[in-house]
């Protein structure tokens, strides 16, 4: 098959198109939400080991309804 | 009809009401003013949610002619005020500061403005908070339908959260006094950064029905105002027993501060780590001058410890169990994402994952602080600490940056706020000085129902100082 120089310029953009649609781009960078999400559920953990350290009586109800 | 000069902005309620009276300007004329001072300035300190210019105007007329008549209905007769975007007001949008409502529109009015229509106050406008009241947690300013809330002393620096614009009309002379809301700390930290008075009222004297839920537990509705005095007589005015709110105490409020105990007889306690080691430095010598002056009131100063216990553990994890329900329908639709700031967004979204067992855990250690505060107050009457350790933060620094450098020993008063809110303590913000151009607080807090001894207090203090009395630079 005889190829012009324009068939080849054509195939080798398109075939370079291809390929860098195929090309596995990066992971994108964990969004600000993401670290932001587990900064808050760290921070319902710690509170969770702050109140752990606390001893409650059994017989200790919980405050509510809740009344000054 | 005299002209309302810059004076009147800044007057107290009692002068106010007594020029009212005597018809050196109307109700009218009053309404006015004060309302196109607010939409004129307001947007200046990112205070203003709505104006209501017409209603206002439409109020002050029936006033008026009430007080030709000589109908009189006391101190609030004709004042113009304000109220943060979190109470219900029939017809007008009501955003609670963030974009998912900035449509939302109620039927009916919050019990506070009906009390306040009923005392013949005029509803000037609608003042601007951080969005859902901070509830998630937020890391800037800007977390806000309006932006971020300028201080009126200087608009680089924050005028504080959750009601900002609340705290920023006042200072600013934009309306005479203004209702705000704590939840923990939201009253008494924009007092402190813009230098008003405040009270935060004991759970459940006031009515929060028409007002944005935050935590039911928590919630609580209070004064902004130019002075003890003017606190006194507007939380008359709003506190009182109210079936539509299931956290109502059903108790009155009436201010008698000439019946509150004589204040040498009043055990003050205080922790001298607040006010040497946690107060930042360029504070101390204010709040050292102020202590003084508390103390030269007779009152009987004493050293005193907070029972131990993880308050911010416990209020953190009563808060997300609350919000998490009461927002669920926001954060489950996808909404939430609509709002201002990324770390409350998460916040938010994190609150549904929390375990029931750890909310009645908190709930539990709640109850056991409520015992050891009740103990407490057996030998101190009054606590006193510094509003905040230090002047209002720029508007662009983040809020949830750790502290810098070693940390004092000695915790002192550190957590009065979250404590005073488990317990549901009243609390009253008096300014006491000015530190680089911004002022600086003292926080009074007492026992449950304790607002008059507070208020006596603060009136004493106020006689001695003109710290509540100083004008923001215009």
């Amino acid at each position: 098959m005889k190829l012009t120089r324009r068939k080849l310029a054509a195939s080798l953009i398109s075939a370079g198109a291809l390929a860098a649609q195929q090309t596995p781009t990066a992971a994108p960078a964990p969004a600000p939400a993401d670290s932001d999400l587990k900064t808050a559920r760290d921070r319902l953990a710690a509170n969770a080991a702050a109140l752990s350290a606390t001893a409650i009586p059994l017989a200790t109800e919980p405050a509510f309804q809740f009344k000054a | 009809m005299a002209a309302i000069g810059i004076d009147t902005f800044f007057a107290p309620l009692a002068e106010l009401n007594a020029r009212l009276k005597e018809r050196e300007f109307s109700a009218e004329d009053l309404a006015r003013a004060v309302s196109e001072r607010l939409q004129q300035l307001g947007p200046r300190y990112n205070a203003l949610a709505l104006g209501l210019h017409q209603e206002a105007v439409r109020q002050a007329k029936d006033v008026d002619k009430e007080l030709k008549r000589q109908r009189y209905r006391g101190l609030l007769q004709g004042i113009p005020y304000g109220v943060k975007d979190l109470l219900a007001y029939a017809g007008q949008p009501t955003t609670w500061g963030a974009k998912p409502y900035a449509a939302q529109v109620f039927d009916y009015n919050a019990a506070v403005i009906e009390k306040l229509s009923g005392a013949g106050a005029v509803l000037a406008g609608k003042l601007s908070m951080v969005e859902l009241a901070g509830g998630g947690g937020y890391r800037l300013p800007s977390a806000s339908l309006t932006g971020p809330g300028l201080n009126p002393w200087d608009r680089t620096r924050w005028s504080g959260g959750s009601s900002s614009g609340s705290a920023a009309a006042v200072a600013a002379g934009l309306v005479p006094f203004a209702i705000g809301s704590e939840t923990s700390g939201s009253i008494v930290t924009p007092a402190s950064y813009c230098g008003v008075t405040a009270l935060r009222p004991t759970y459940g004297l006031v009515s929060r029905y028409g007002a944005m839920a935050l935590s039911w537990t928590l919630d609580k509705l209070g004064p902004f105002a130019r002075s003890a005095e003017d606190c006194g007589v507007i939380l008359q005015a709003i506190a009182g027993k109210d079936g539509r709110d299931p956290g109502s105490a059903g108790k009155s409020f009436y201010y008698t501060p000439q019946y509150a105990r004589p204040l040498k007889e009043l055990r003050v306690g205080y922790a001298p780590a607040d006010f040497a080691e946690w107060a930042e430095p360029a504070t101390r010598p204010a709040f050292e001058a102020a202590m003084g002056v508390l103390k030269a009131s007779g009152v009987q100063m004493m050293e005193t410890k907070l029972p131990d216990f993880p308050y911010g553990a416990a209020l953190s994890t009563i808060l997300a169990g609350e919000m998490g329900s009461i927002f669920e329908p926001l954060i489950s639709s996808g909404k939430v994402d609509e709002l201002a700031d990324r770390p409350q967004i998460a916040g938010l979204k994190a609150s549904l994952e929390l375990p029931a067992k750890e909310y009645l855990k908190a709930m539990r250690i709640r109850r056991l602080i409520q015992e050891a505060v009740a103990r407490m107050f057996g030998t101190v009457d009054v606590l006193v600490a510094p509003g905040r350790a230090g002047i209002a933060s720029k508007i662009d620094q983040p809020l949830d940056r750790g502290a810098s450098g070693p940390q004092p020993k000695d915790a002192g008063f550190r957590p009065i706020i979250q404590m005073g809110n488990l317990a549901g303590l009243p609390a009253l913000v008096l300014p006491c000085g000015f530190v680089e151009g911004m002022p600086v607080a003292l926080q009074v807090v007492g026992a449950p129902y304790s607002e008059n001894t507070l208020l006596a207090l603060g009136r004493d203090f106020q006689a001695k100082t003109d710290w509540h009395k100083k004008r923001p630079p215009m």
